[in-house]
């Protein structure tokens, strides 16, 4: 980079590397919670809070001397999973995505979250990136987001002493926007415990499978009621409207219904419907709304077709039984 | 804002005066004369300048130095001795597994993270795990091979055979 220092014409880009080099920001560490919502308090609106940073350099935020960057990727407390009382999973959202994918509570607890979080950039940016940053960032592509949406998540946020909880999906304002206040940390996710067998995918369109972020996505958890239908369905859709969204209307076309082919029809004519997507730089408007019911489509016949082979197993177990 | 940042390099103790706003790749290239590290993109996209942080793989683009006060950092140099490949940087060669070699430092350090994480990683598990570092060259199919065929020479040298 040293070579791009002389005194050439500067493009916009270039001009904003300049910046970054030049520009006094000052940093600090903070390893207790408390610590930061103490900083975020006296000095709330100049800070940037860093987690992992794998967005920040990459982010259309340019550093400007009045910044303050508070690396928190130290705070232990944000990095807890624990299993509390009603079988509510609690995971500190301090983990890196790769974190969130190899640890075996949140494996049999919310196997839909690492579904989702495996699907999140690289394994570089998995390694570095933490669901704190993607709630944080609120864009209406965070692959978590969806798949906390179908978990019926609530998020909790720890300010100066206090601490408030939002419904995941009410946590979110807007495009880029959540209701945290200045002092305020996001610290966990609270996750319910579920009954019953469940099953899930997530799926997303992107430039490439390696590395992308989500032109649209699509979250779907539920319970296997009987061999062949699904009940207590939850769909919810990333990158396809200002913030995620739950989709009741996909919802009740799969409610306690055999997953037949036209079924399945129907549920995906549902979601591109209830999609409100925009052009952007990323996609189209229309690739989005057909795009979400192909990924829906793709992942009920897989699920289909998952229970067939159950249902199968089962029987010939059964058949195996009698004739013992 | 200068920061003081300790890093272990390759096995190495240094210590560099970074401002705040500095990336680890630049660090690396330009304060410890660290080139072997690439700069593909600089957003994350490419995968040229993975380096293992604390064991993990990592875009050093998008690291900040002033986050990783303490950490072990593997670069490309580390590998292999003076004057001598590493084993998976000889499979690189025999398998014709790079061209113009810009990807290859943050290949072979990708690599590097699958086979720690995998004794006998299958091709998708090789496929997945260099799925985040672009190669506009080989068509990947000899980085996979090459890849593979190191994770078989470990996995009888570790035998003892
Ligand atoms: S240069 Fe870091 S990912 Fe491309
Ligand atoms: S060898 Fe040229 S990019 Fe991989």
């Amino acid at each position: 980079m040293k070579s791009e220092g002389g005194p050439k014409k500067q493009d916009g880009k270039q001009r904003r590397k300049r910046r970054r080099a030049h520009v006094m920001v000052a940093f600090i560490k903070l390893t207790l919670l408390e610590a930061v919502t103490e900083f975020l308090w006296s000095d709330g609106p100049e800070s940037l809070l860093i987690p992992g940073g794998s967005d920040i350099l990459v982010g259309p935020r340019p550093f400007t001397d009045k910044h303050i960057l508070i690396d928190i990727s130290q705070v232990t407390e944000l990095k807890k999973v624990t299993v509390g009382a009603g079988g509510v999973l609690s995971v500190g959202v301090g983990l890196t995505h790769q974190e969130i994918v190899d640890h075996p509570v949140i494996r049999r607890r919310a196997r839909l979250l690492q579904l989702a979080c495996g699907r999140v950039g690289s394994i570089q940016i998995r390694n570095r990136g933490t669901l704190g940053g993607n709630l944080g960032n609120a864009s209406p592509a965070g692959d978590s987001i969806p798949a906390l949406a179908c978990l019926d998540a609530r998020v909790v946020v720890a300010g100066r002493s206090r601490r408030r909880e939002f419904d995941l999906l009410s946590f979110f304002t807007g495009p880029g926007e959540t209701a945290l206040q200045v002092d305020e940390v996001i610290e966990s996710v609270q996750i319910p415990e579920r009954e019953g067998r469940s099953v899930a995918f997530f799926k997303k369109a992107g430039q490439r499978r390696g590395m992308c972020c989500s032109k649209a996505s699509v979250a779907l958890l539920a319970r296997r009621r009987s061999p062949k239908s699904l009940s207590d369905v939850r769909v919810a859709l990333g990158a396809v409207a200002p913030t995620v969204l739950r989709i009741p209307e996909v919802e009740q076309v799969l409610e306690g219904r055999r997953l037949t082919p036209a079924v399945i029809r129907e549920a995906a004519e549902a979601c591109s419907r209830a999609a409100n997507p925009i052009d952007d730089i990323r996609s189209t408007a229309d690739y989005r709304r057909q795009v979400v019911g192909a990924l829906l489509t793709e992942g009920l016949f897989e699920i289909a077709d998952h229970m067939q082979l159950l249902e199968q197993r089962r029987r010939s177990a059964k058949r195996r039984g009698r004739r013992r | 804002m200068k920061i003081t940042v300790r890093l272990q390099i390759n096995g190495a103790e240094a210590r560099f005066e970074v401002d705040s706003t500095e990336r680890l790749v630049d660090t690396l290239r330009e304060k410890a004369g660290l080139t072997g590290t690439k700069v593909g993109c600089g957003i994350g996209e490419c995968g040229a300048c993975s380096v293992l942080l604390d064991g993990k793989v990592v875009s050093a683009c998008l690291v900040l130095t002033a986050q990783v006060d303490g950490a072990k950092v593997a670069t490309v140099e580390g590998l292999g001795k003076a004057g001598e490949l590493s084993d998976l940087q000889g499979a690189f060669v025999r398998e014709g597994a790079i061209q113009c070699g810009y990807c290859t430092p943050g290949m072979l350090m990708a690599a590097e993270a699958i086979l720690a994480r995998y004794r006998r990683p299958t091709t998708e598990q090789i496929r997945k795990g260099i799925s985040g570092n672009l190669c506009r060259c080989t068509g990947y199919a000899k980085i996979v091979s090459a890849i593979r065929k190191t994770a078989g020479r470990r996995a009888i040298q570790r035998s003892g055979r």
